[in-house]
């Protein structure tokens, strides 16, 4: 174009570049809407592709899902579940954007996205107890909460569930984080443990407890579900979901409900399914992985409350703590980050 | 032919212009994006709600605190690195025999992902600022190592000859020719190091810290506070391209022979 001034080409050029890239996020943020309104034009007899963030590497934990898959309640409720094993915060968000109908997730991460402005709902509990422990080495003398006075205690980071867990455990005993000497060893609990890096770390009591166990360490186990009642992991989708299509949110939930029944009632079905779904499982010592299901079943329900059931109780008192804990800066109301409307 | 001049002549700035349309180009998209998209703030804030966020960070000491703790991991990562990279690099310059021996393992400690390794570091030297200095030096001493291999092997033989025929020592040699003729090639690395040096810090503060941006990214990620991570993520930009000016600028300093009245001056003349 000679008769256009270099200047001015170059200031179309940039003008050109800049059109094109907002089409591609608004075709980006079209798709993200079409997915909150979820199958706006799928016949019912259609299945729904659904990626599911599970928030952990594959584990046999996971076996209520593998069974659901595997016995095909999650297609008779009309989804096709992909499970995607990213990390729970991304799961949020990825809900809280319409861009997948649901995720695994915690009490506290709900509670703490949702002052962030994320739209997302806890919509049933998998996990009824909080899985998190204190594991001692023998000869620490770590044997109450109060014990923990003075120690230095290793745990992945300050962030997430076994520093959240640890706050309330060292609460309950009426100690702060002054009180103990923090250090974050990153997710090598049980090396540290075993080398002798650290005499107390905090992690999962199906997890590091049993792990620890097993390579010939004596250990005394102080879980945080006996000392506090804290809300824990469930199927959280979005509000939007909830209010507009609260059919699919229900086939979901009854699906997911149906799987974690069979494997509380038949756990070595659970490991059978979960063969299927965890590469190397086979490989793995399979007293282990069922002392791991059994850990795990005898924290999906605690027989006090319906299967799937969420504890408000519980749920207030993570609310209290993380504002406490400074984690939440203003005050919430429980009641509208969870539901049991969608329990059969 | 003579590589250097005992005369400095000023070093003055390079132009800064396209960098500045560049970088306001860069906000103006940013801007764009946040405001027509349709993406929530806590998958893309806006500039301003960044800016607010890193303000209210700065004021509270939140952001110096942890730039602070990076930055002597960086620092004490890429001196280490300078300190083991460009000494090792001479020596297995000076003899392929040594160079033989060392490659299996200088090749792979840079074929093994830092993220995979790091980790084990942790484990073995723990979760102070000793790891993440090591994974600093794993990181910055390879292109240290080898731009310092070779550029001392770019002087030509014939130099080598005449300062020999002069009577020349082998300190000499080393002050008045193998260092003024690496230095080039070193700056090069350098430079790439010092940009890499701030991954490896981060990379460690990721997998275990309790403070330092990485963790400060890894917390705000977790408190779904994305105006924060990107707070953390452009401190790191800026820390990283601050340094890289600074290694710049002392490459100006230090080379001004180079560029020596408009023309670049080269020790290597080429094939007779």
């Amino acid at each position: 174009m000679p008769w256009m001034s270099p200047l001015l080409q170059r200031l179309l050029r940039g003008l050109f570049f800049l059109l094109v890239v907002w089409t591609a996020a608004c075709g980006r943020a079209e798709r993200a809407t079409s997915a909150r309104g979820q199958t706006p034009a799928q016949e019912p007899s259609s299945l729904q592709t659904v990626r599911l963030p599970m928030g952990y590497i594959p584990n046999i934990q996971y076996a209520p899902f593998y069974v659901a898959v595997e016995r095909g309640y999650f297609r008779q409720a009309g989804f096709e579940v992909e499970f995607d094993y990213s990390f729970e915060t991304d799961g949020l968000r990825l809900v809280a954007a319409g861009e997948v109908p649901f995720a695994i997730a915690s009490g506290e991460q709900v509670l703490m996205a949702r002052e962030q402005g994320l739209p997302v709902v806890y919509v049933m509990a998998w996990w009824q107890k909080f899985p998190v422990a204190v594991i001692a080495a023998e000869d620490a003398g770590v044997r109450t909460p109060a014990d923990l006075r003075g120690q230095r205690i290793g745990l992945p980071g300050l962030f997430g569930a076994t520093y959240i867990g640890l706050t309330a455990l060292l609460h309950h005993a009426g100690l702060t984080e002054e009180d103990v000497i923090l250090e974050a060893i990153g997710f090598n609990q049980v090396e540290a443990l075993a080398t002798g890096q650290v005499p107390v770390v905090v992690g999962y009591i199906t997890n590091e407890p049993i792990q620890l166990r097993h390579l010939g360490y004596a250990v005394t186990v102080l879980p945080v579900a006996d000392y506090v009642n804290l809300a824990s992991n469930g199927i959280v989708t979005s509000e939007a979901m909830r209010a507009e299509h609260p059919d699919r949110v229900r086939a979901f939930v009854h699906a997911f409900y149906r799987g974690l029944q069979d494997v509380i009632n038949d756990p070595d079905a659970g490991y059978q399914a979960s063969l299927r779904h965890v590469e190397g499982l086979a490989d793995e010592d399979p007293g282990v992985q069922m002392e791991i299901l059994h850990t795990a079943i005898a924290y999906w329900w605690t027989g006090d409350t319906p299967l799937g059931y969420a504890d408000l109780d519980a749920w207030q008192n993570m609310h209290d703590l993380l504002l406490n804990m400074g984690l939440l800066t203003r005050p919430q109301a429980v009641e509208d980050a969870v539901t049991n409307e969608f329990l059969p | 032919m003579s590589a250097w001049s005992h005369s400095a002549p000023r070093w003055s700035p390079p132009s800064r212009r396209y960098e500045l349309a560049s970088i306001a180009f860069g906000l103006l998209l940013w801007w764009a994006l946040a405001r027509f998209s349709g993406l929530p703030a806590f998958i893309l804030p806006a500039p301003g709600q960044v800016l607010t966020r890193g303000w209210d960070a700065l004021r509270s000491g939140l952001l110096l605190r942890h730039t602070w703790v990076t930055l002597q991991e960086v620092v004490a990562g890429l001196s280490l690195g300078v300190l083991l990279g460009a000494p090792l690099g001479y020596v297995l310059a000076k003899s392929r025999r040594l160079e033989r021996l060392f490659a299996p393992y200088i090749v792979t400690s840079q074929a093994v992902p830092v993220v995979a390794i790091a980790p084990l570091l942790i484990i073995w030297f723990g979760p102070g600022m000793v790891s993440k200095v090591l994974i600093t030096v794993l990181i910055t001493f390879f292109p240290l190592l080898m731009n310092t291999l070779v550029g001392v092997r770019s002087v030509p033989e014939e130099l080598h000859h005449l300062l020999c025929s002069l009577g020349a020592r082998r300190w000499q040699v080393l002050r008045y020719l193998e260092i003024p003729a690496a230095l080039p090639m070193f700056f090069s690395g350098l430079r790439i190091a010092a940009t890499l040096s701030v991954v490896g810090a981060v990379v460690g503060e990721f997998i275990a810290a309790r403070e330092g941006l990485g963790f400060l990214i890894n917390e705000a990620r977790g408190r779904y506070d994305t105006a924060l991570v990107f707070v953390g993520v452009l401190t790191l930009m800026a820390l990283a391209l601050g340094l890289y000016a600074l290694v710049r600028y002392a490459e100006g300093r230090l080379l001004y022979w180079q560029h020596r009245d408009g023309q670049t001056v080269v020790i290597n003349p080429g094939p007779r």
